[in-house]
Parts: C-alpha cells; structure tokens; sequence
C-alpha cells in the first residue's frame, strides 16, 4: 500500500535490467536474451513503485496469462521491439468509415446515441465526499502540526499573504500525497511508447530523488494524436534542415523582424486546409485563445460560452470585460435559453438597449470530458440569432473527420459557417503554437490588433516546418496516402478502445469518435492507485482530479493516437481490465456487449 | 486456508482505505483517523446504550431482559 516510502532501495538493480531504455551492457545480444528470460521468470515492476498486492490468486492467473501471451510474441513495452516515435499504421483490406457524422439520424438523436455518459453510483458520491472532507480534516491536523516543508517569506511582518491561502494548502495537503503521479519527468519523444525518468520521494511527496533508472511506457498520455511526435521521419528531417538553413529563432515579433516566407507559406497552408480564405499563426496555442479574444470583444459584448471550456478561453473573455454567460456543456436548449434571453432583454448594464455583439465560444473536442460539440445545432442556433461563433479546435483539428480537418470536417459543415475557426499547432501536428482562420477581413483586424501579432515572437523555424510537412502529409500534398491512414488509424483505435472499456465495465464519457477517453475512478486514492499501478506494467497514463474536474468526478484519461498499434492497446486493454477488477472501478450498470469487438 | 483468510482480509483492508481515501495519507494519519473513527462509535453506542434505549423502553413500555443494569423508568423520562 505505501508504495512510496518502502520500496527505494530494494528492486533498482533487479529491474534495471528489464526496464533501462538507455545504459546497455556491450553484448547486446545477450542482454537480450536475458532479458527475455527475466521478463518470463520475474513480475514486472517499475523501480520507482512496487505492485500493489492485491488478489493473490488473481493476479497470478493473469499474469501467468500475460507472460504467456508475450512468449507468444505479444507485445510488451519493455521488449522495444521498434524504435519509438515511429507511426506505425494498420495493414488492412477490410473498409473502415473513418470517423464522421453518419447524418441518418436527427444531430440530436445521433449526439444522443454515440454520447457515453453515467450517472455517479449514490454510494460512489457519498464516499467521494466522505474522503474529500477527512482528507480536508487530516490536511488542517497535518498543518496545525507541523511546519510544512517548503521555503518561507522573511522579514514581512505586516504584508497580508500574497499566494492564496487554500491554493497552496491544497497543493500541499491533498496534491502533494499523490504528487508523484503527475509532472513525471520523460526522456524519450512521446511517441507510442516513452521513457519515464524514475523518481522516488521519502517524504510522501514533498521531494523526489531521482534513482538513475528509466521505465520504458506505453504513451496513452500525450495529445500526439496523429503520431507527428517523432525524431525520424520526414518531419524530423525537414525540420532539421530548416533549423540549419534559417536558425532557431528570429527573436522579434513579426511586425519588426520575425517576419519570413516560411510562415507566410504555413498561413497560406493553413488556410487551404481549412477552405477559408485566410489564417494567422502565432507561436503559442494558450496565447492564441487568451490573447485574440481580447482583440475581438469589448466591454459590452456579450459571450455565450460553455462551461467546461478550456482556461485559456476563461482567461482571453475575463481580458476582454465582455459579459460571459455560461451555458450548460453541449446542452442545445440551455445555449437556445440563454440566447433568447440576451437578445429579449439585451444588456442590463446599458437599460436593455441591445448588445453591441453575441458570441458563442466553444470547443471541438473538449479535452476533459471526451466530447464533441453538437456543431450542426450550435451553426444552427447561430443563424438563427445572428451570433457570431468562435470554435476552438485545439484537440479535434487533424484528429477529427475524414480529412483530419476537425469538427467541421467531421460534421459536414461549411467551415465559412463558423466565424472564427481556433485552433493549435501542439497536438496533431506534434508541433507547437496556434491559428486563427476565417474570413480575409477577420485576419487583417487580427494582423493590425492582436497583442498576440504584434509583441509575441514569431515561431521558432524548426517548429513552423514542423507544422508545414505535417499539414501536407495530412492533405496528401507529399503524394503519399500516409495522412489518410494515419487518420484511419486513429479513428479505429479510438472506436475499438472505447468499446472493449465499455465492454470491461467501467465509465467513459464523451462520444465514441473522440480520441480523448477519460475513465472515471472518482476517488483520489484510486486515481493514484491506477497511475501508479499502470506504471508498474509499463503503462503511462494522466490522471485528473479536483481542481481540474468536478470533486466527485476524478478520471484517467487516455490519448490516443494513431501511432498505437492493436497489440498495444490490446495490451493496456487487459491490465485495464485486471486492475479495474482489483480496485473496482467497474462502476458501470449498463448492459454490456459481449460479442468481440471488431478492430 | 489461513494464507487464503489473510488475503482475503488484506485485499479488504486495501479496498477499504482506497475508497476512504486513507490509502494515500501518512500512517499516523491513518491511525488517527481511526482512533476519532472508534471514539465516535464508541460515543454512539454509550449514547445509544445508555440513553435511546430506555427512552424507546419507556415510549414501548418494556426494557428487554437481556439488560439488566437498566431498570423501568431509568434514563430519560417522557411525561
């Protein structure tokens, strides 16, 4: 149970030799062999965590089945049979629909139909809330106590604290139990597999303390959604040349000096990817959101913007002074309530006289919950109330629709419909930075206003060819059909890995074309129990709790990718399975389809 | 058979400070938190030993045999 404060010493040496990525001995060969032959005789464990012993006799069959299965050329993330960041993309005959709206349906009833969503068990809630408070309880005993272990403001007698007093109590108290389970060091590329730097801490997570010796993963963690995220290959090339022929940075805003060809090439690219006439890039995606909304709203504008929007969004609107109202996530008739009612009533402040201009902001993919949003109804209600819409597409742009073009491609949509298509570079195209794209008019304000332009520094050159080589391989414009698998792929193994967890039992949420797939635990403990567990067999995986979520709704949330082979998901499927029996995370009550599923 | 009984009960125990979150804190903590657990039961079963049982006696009009500290009209009296 104490995973923490036992287990430094003890198995280091015993696992190097199964889990080292790096630091192999001269005779490789051999070294693999034995290697083999351990992975066969000795349970695998991460040296930073030891298993949790749970059933015995549980655990024995599968892991006898398990060793089994890697005896049979299975896959296992500590063999490295490839290299990492290498996308691999499925061989098959067979005709896959990738992933858009069937359109048979009604929006509505389809939204309805492909929506995985469950109520919390009432004991599940109760519980939450019980540990919730002792936790709370044992945090003020704990503080009362003792003098925390971290570094103290003198000589400020009279000053009223300058960081917020619950923000760090919890950050100390409650955070800090399970701090090892987040902001893991890795020393790999985050491709399909990563190397984890492994840490140990003897103060229950105060400070950690590196051992010296790597884990190799399964990534179901990083937002490389469409496997851009690799050291080889063409991207890594052309970007290396770029960096050779232009340098690193050009350490001036692109009004002054930042300006090049390059960029001007990847805007032009970016706004034939998205059939509109224009598009901006800036050289960070949170900038891109907190930065232009200011640009675009005023005070007196009002924003219509679902709740469970990203902070950058929240930040940009608070800039800006507009007016936020929130709507209930991807709930038609709230946003239908609350538009009819802003333009009834119009703007309190100025004695009902209208507002001087109604947006709707909202996200493709929302990251957290695994959703899409209703995009056909929202363009709908658009129309109808002549708002404008904002939509940021920071998880679905490349990871959406039959030509990776996001949610309005997935939808069918006509991307002019949308005003304001957001998005960023990070994700699907392994890169980094953010766009606008829209209408000629909407980009010259945006070149002439936007902080974003005119003070950030441009993209680094590396980065923006980055971003260009993706964009053309998804497009098809370097003549291979590897963007179209790579999508393909993608939208397989999000449909596959979704139903075998809908099969295993426990609770997804969001709609099933949606490559982010969180997997309630609810509780803290178990959200510390799962990381730390998955990492003993090799699996790296982010947890999410209070703040970032709900109090009762804390979740694993698995990224796919199109870099995942079957064998590996299949792989992370069954530990899945295994330990979500062990810690009974198999919260779910729906009846449950036991026919295989279909990769 | 023991081995099974002492698995059995650990894999318990596990189950029971995951989803009292007590997995995760420090073993001091954890025994505190038993000890205001137990001085709360042990509060709730003097109180309902001693004063629910002979209030519920007299609203009933009997006390059960098997106490024989606590005789008719003892405790809280309902006029």
């Amino acid at each position: 149970m104490g995973n923490l404060e036992t287990d430094a010493a003890a198995p280091f040496e015993q696992s190097y030799a199964t889990t080292n990525g790096n630091g192999k001995p001269a005779n490789p060969a051999m070294e693999e062999e034995e290697d083999h032959e351990t992975l066969m005789q000795r349970k695998f464990s991460a040296p930073a965590y030891t298993e949790i012993k749970t059933r015995k006799n549980a655990a024995k069959v599968s892991s006898a089945h398990r060793l089994k299965n890697i005896a049979n050329g299975g896959y296992h993330p500590a063999k490295q049979l490839h290299l990492n960041g290498h996308a691999k993309t499925a061989v098959s005959d067979r005709e896959f629909k990738s992933s858009q709206a069937d359109g048979v349906l009604s929006p509505e009833q389809e939204h309805y139909q492909k929506s995985s969503f469950e109520e919390v068990p009432l004991h599940t809630a109760c519980l939450t809330y019980l540990g919730f408070y002792l936790l709370m309880i044992l945090g003020y005993i704990n503080q009362l106590l003792f003098v925390p272990k971290v570094a103290k403001e003198k000589g400020r007698d009279g000053y009223v604290a300058l960081y917020d007093a619950f923000e760090s109590f919890y950050s100390r108290y409650v955070y800090r139990r399970i701090r090892d389970c987040w902001n893991r060091p890795i020393c790999s590329v985050p491709g399909d597999e990563l190397t984890l730097k492994d840490r140990v801490t003897n103060d229950y997570g105060w400070s950690f303390k590196f051992t010296g010796t790597q884990t190799r993963c399964l990534n179901l963690g990083s937002y490389n959604y469409l496997g851009f995220a690799s050291s080889t290959g063409t991207c890594a090339d052309n970007s290396e040349a770029t960096a050779r022929q232009l340098g690193l940075a050009y350490c001036s805003s692109r009004s002054e000096l930042g300006e090049t060809q390059l960029l001007a090439d990847l805007e032009r690219q970016t706004a034939r990817y998205f059939g509109v006439e224009d598009a901006i890039v800036f050289g960070m995606g949170f900038a891109t959101n907190a930065l232009n909304l200011p640009s675009l709203l005023s005070p007196g504008c009002l924003v219509v913007s679902d709740e469970k929007n990203h902070a950058s969004i929240i930040l940009g609107l608070r800039l800006s002074g507009a007016t936020i109202k929130v709507f209930k996530h991807n709930n038609m008739r709230d946003l239908d309530r609350v538009l009819r009612q802003a333009v009834v009533y119009g703007n309190p402040k100025a004695g009902g006289k209208p507002w001087k201009k109604i947006m709707i902001i909202v996200e493709g993919v929302f990251s957290m919950e695994g959703s899409i949003v209703r995009l056909p109804e929202v363009i709908a209600l658009k129309k109808k109330y002549k708002a404008y819409l904002y939509l940021d597409e920071a998880h679905s742009v490349g990871a959406m629709g039959p030509n990776g073009g996001g949610v309005t491609d997935y939808f069918r949509a006509d991307a002019k419909d949308v005003d304001i298509l957001m998005g960023t570079f990070t994700k699907s195209f392994g890169s980094a930075g953010g766009y606008i794209a829209g209408s000629k008019k909407l980009i010259d304000f945006l070149r002439a206003n936007s902080h974003a332009h005119c003070y950030a520094s441009s993209i680094s050159p590396p980065i923006a060819q980055q971003i260009y080589t993706s964009m053309r391989i998804i497009m098809g414009e370097d003549g291979t059909d590897i963007g179209r698998q790579k999508i393909n792929q993608l939208a397989r193994n999000a449909r596959y890995f979704r139903k075998r967890l809908a099969q295993i039992g426990v609770i997804t949420y969001g709609h099933e074309d949606s490559p982010v797939v969180p997997m309630l635990v609810y509780l803290f403990s178990k959200i510390g129990a799962v990381v730390r567990t998955l990492t003993t067999r090799h699996i790296a995986v982010v947890g999410a709790g209070f703040p970032a979520t709900p109090i009762m709704e804390g979740r694993i949330r698995f990224c796919l990718s199109a870099a995942h082979t079957k064998e590996q998901l299949d792989y992370a499927l069954d530990v899945i399975d295994e330990i979500s029996d062990d810690f009974g995370l198999k919260y779910s009550r729906k009846p449950k389809d036991l026919n295989p599923i279909e990769y | 058979m023991l081995d099974n009984i002492i698995d059995f009960a650990s894999y318990w125990w596990f189950r029971y400070l995951m989803v009292t979150e007590l997995y995760m804190v420090e073993k001091w903590e954890r025994v505190t938190i038993h000890v205001i657990f137990l001085t709360l039961f042990c509060i709730f079963w003097y109180f309902n030993y001693s004063v629910l049982l002979s209030f519920t006696g007299n609203l009933f009009g009997f006390v059960p045999d098997v106490l024989p500290g606590v005789k008719q009209g003892q405790g809280i009296k309902v006029t």
